[in-house]
């Protein structure tokens, strides 16, 4: 039997997973293809005039740093929401058609050859944004006209949704000019790459937004997965609780796709992973889960920068690699001790 | 209720502040630096590399990437990272002053990219064949090399213009480009292929296609009736496998012209799958495929 979660519990565990989250990001950001050295970074910072060390630290290195922990905390935070209120297991972020939407619009933007930023951000990303959120609500608005069996009727739109967006895909795929479609591939691969302090800044307040708001949210999730009845009969609103989860979890996935791609596996194994070694209670789960994501992603994206060097991987084949076993390993030692 | 309004509140104060604080216009930091100076060029592409050798630029390129093979040189120099996956921190850790591009979705990304860092950056174009004299032309403008430039496409418009007077009135031979066999894919009109064969005294037995390179079936290949067929040979294998890997493919196909009479060439591919400055070789080497009397 589970122990309860008191909160001192929780805090000791989220404060435990914050320092090592440091420490992970301190020691990734001394590994890569070029030496730095941090006295020659200082140095640069003294002197008023910017040397390579300098740049490629506190300009490449550590913006792509901070950005694999906020990619990898949305999606793992969305992954779990996902998977507590559709109550499947095998339910990720993409499960609703986020992955697909956002492809599509990568793909429509590389074809037409869109070159100048919009909003200061690339045409990619906001094309991947807008097909996300747009996929999101397509879906949650065929859902809901399936009527009653909600929750079902929203994963087969899902579904479908995701199967014809792929095909489309793969049509503009097939007549593309192959330096657009190899462009596209990459992307859907899932890529890290350095952004500007202002991206960081604004994807960041807005997934830990969105991660604080899933948190409130947890004590409801937690009636919810137990199943919708019981949830009403307890008093939860299921029907505002779904919603307001759903929009954030989108919300949140929406903006790590359209900075880095589709990044799989994360948001799948990471809310399982901590479920199974930490229990399934939601205002556990949900900071748990950011937080480790945050190294996962921070550790497969050094390996991503560093492993077929001078070139570098997309990371989303790391996260899947080293992800699948990781997990199996996870499934098979902890699985007999707690249920889903 | 409270908290929530309150979470959203803090949300647009950081939103807000963040705008003020971090944004900057990126044009602002495009400064331009003496062409002549650029001493550490990075090119980012196998025919940029030969672009840059043959404006005799050798000695002041600092990095490729790992498929800039030729000239033999080139594969001497420090590497940042493949054509389709560049390494950003070997790029500036190379410290150079320009860094030319390729026109490609993710070369145009680099570009962007090392721009907005302030460094000097040259995107060209190379779809065509006339795209390839220009930016010739441009890199030569960029480095200060403009009279090299000048004289690299003298040398080879003169080369391509001998060879157009040699085929001038013999009859076009007409070609099955195949750049993949199973699905069977060849290269449509829309191509810089096709420029090449054009060049080399050839007509491109595929007519007008939606596709760049339009994935065909048996039957086009049958109702073309192409003279020859030509597959550039992938990497740098074994040739005369490759060759016999072709051959027991389109020995089935027994009434093409190509087959019949024996024509079906594998020939060497870097040369004629980009356009550099060995461009007359690989016209050339098509040349003798269809025209083997005249070489």
């Amino acid at each position: 039997m589970e122990k309860l979660l008191t909160k001192r519990k929780l805090v000791v565990r989220i404060g435990f997973a914050l320092i090592l989250l440091i420490l992970v990001m301190l020691a990734c950001s001394m590994i890569g293809t070029e030496a730095v050295s941090p006295k020659s970074v200082i140095a640069s910072v003294g002197e008023g005039q910017v040397n390579a060390d300098y740049e490629i630290f506190v300009r490449v290195r550590l913006p792509r740093i901070i950005l694999a922990v906020i990619v990898g905390a949305a999606l793992a935070c969305s992954g779990v929401v996902f998977q507590g209120l559709l109550r499947n297991p095998l339910a990720d972020p993409y499960i609703l058609g986020i992955s697909s939407g956002a492809g599509l619009g990568v793909i429509v933007a590389m074809l037409l050859g869109l070159a100048a930023p919009i909003w200061g951000q690339s045409p990619v990303t906001v094309f991947a944004f807008v097909g996300a959120i747009g996929t999101v609500m397509l879906v949650w608005f065929i859902g809901r006209l399936t009527g009653r069996r909600h929750v079902a009727g929203l994963l087969l739109a899902g579904v479908v949704v995701n199967a014809f967006f792929s095909a489309l895909i793969m049509f503009l795929t097939s007549v593309g000019r192959s330096d657009q479609v190899f462009a596209t591939i990459f992307w859907l691969m899932g890529n890290m790459r350095e952004e500007s302090v202002l991206v960081l800044w604004t994807s960041g307040g807005v997934v830990s937004a969105g991660i604080v708001g899933l948190f409130f949210l947890g004590s409801k999730l937690n009636a919810i997965s137990f199943g919708e009845r019981d949830a009403k009969t307890m008093g939860v609103k299921t029907g505002q609780v779904q919603f307001a989860a759903f929009s954030i979890a989108a919300l949140i996935t929406g903006v790590a796709v359209s900075l880095s791609g589709l990044v799989g596996f994360v948001g799948l194994i990471v809310p399982h992973a901590v479920r199974l070694v930490f229990g399934p209670d939601h205002r556990q789960l949900i900071p748990l889960s950011a937080i480790y994501a945050g190294i996962f992603m921070v550790a497969a994206d050094t390996l991503a920068r560093i492993i077929v060097a001078p070139a570098q991987l997309p990371v989303g084949v790391v996260t899947a690699l080293v992800g699948g076993p990781f997990f199996l390993f996870l499934l098979v030692k902890y699985s007999r001790k707690v249920g889903w | 209720m409270k908290k929530w309004i309150c979470l959203l509140l803090f949300l647009v104060l950081w939103l807000v502040a963040g705008f003020s604080v971090f944004y900057e216009d990126d044009s602002a930091l495009l400064g331009m630096v003496d062409a002549s100076a650029s001493k550490r060029i990075i090119s980012t592409a196998p025919n940029l590399t030969e672009i840059l050798y043959s404006l005799g630029l050798g000695e002041r390129i600092v990095a490729v990437t790992t498929d800039s093979k030729f000239p033999a040189e080139a594969a001497d120099k420090a590497k940042i990272g493949s054509f389709w996956q560049m390494n950003i921190e070997a790029i500036i850790a190379a410290k150079p002053d320009l860094v030319i591009t390729l026109d490609f979705p993710q070369q145009k990304d680099i570009a962007g990219r090392l721009g907005r860092m302030g460094y000097r950056t040259l995107t060209v174009n190379i779809e065509k064949v006339d795209d390839f004299f220009a930016a010739v032309e441009e890199i030569g403008a960029a480095t200060g090399a403009s009279v090299e430039a000048e004289g690299l496409c003298g040398q080879l418009r003169g080369k391509l213009g001998g060879l157009s007077k040699q085929i001038s009135g013999k009859e076009r031979t007409s070609v099955l480009w195949v750049v993949q066999r199973e699905p069977l894919r060849v290269a449509g009109l829309d191509t810089f292929v096709n420029e090449l064969i054009e060049l080399a005294g050839g007509v491109n037995a595929i007519g007008k296609t939606a596709h760049q390179y339009p994935p065909i079936g048996a039957e086009q290949v049958i109702a073309r009736k192409p003279d020859v067929i030509i597959e550039p040979a992938m990497g740098w294998g074994d040739m005369t496998k490759q060759r016999e890997a072709a051959m027991d493919f389109w020995k089935r196909f027994s009434n093409v012209p190509a087959v019949v009479n024996d024509r079906i060439y594998v020939i060497e591919g870097d040369t004629v799958s980009q356009l550099g400055p060995r461009i007359y070789d690989g016209v050339e080497s098509i040349g003798r495929c269809l025209h083997p009397e005249l070489f």
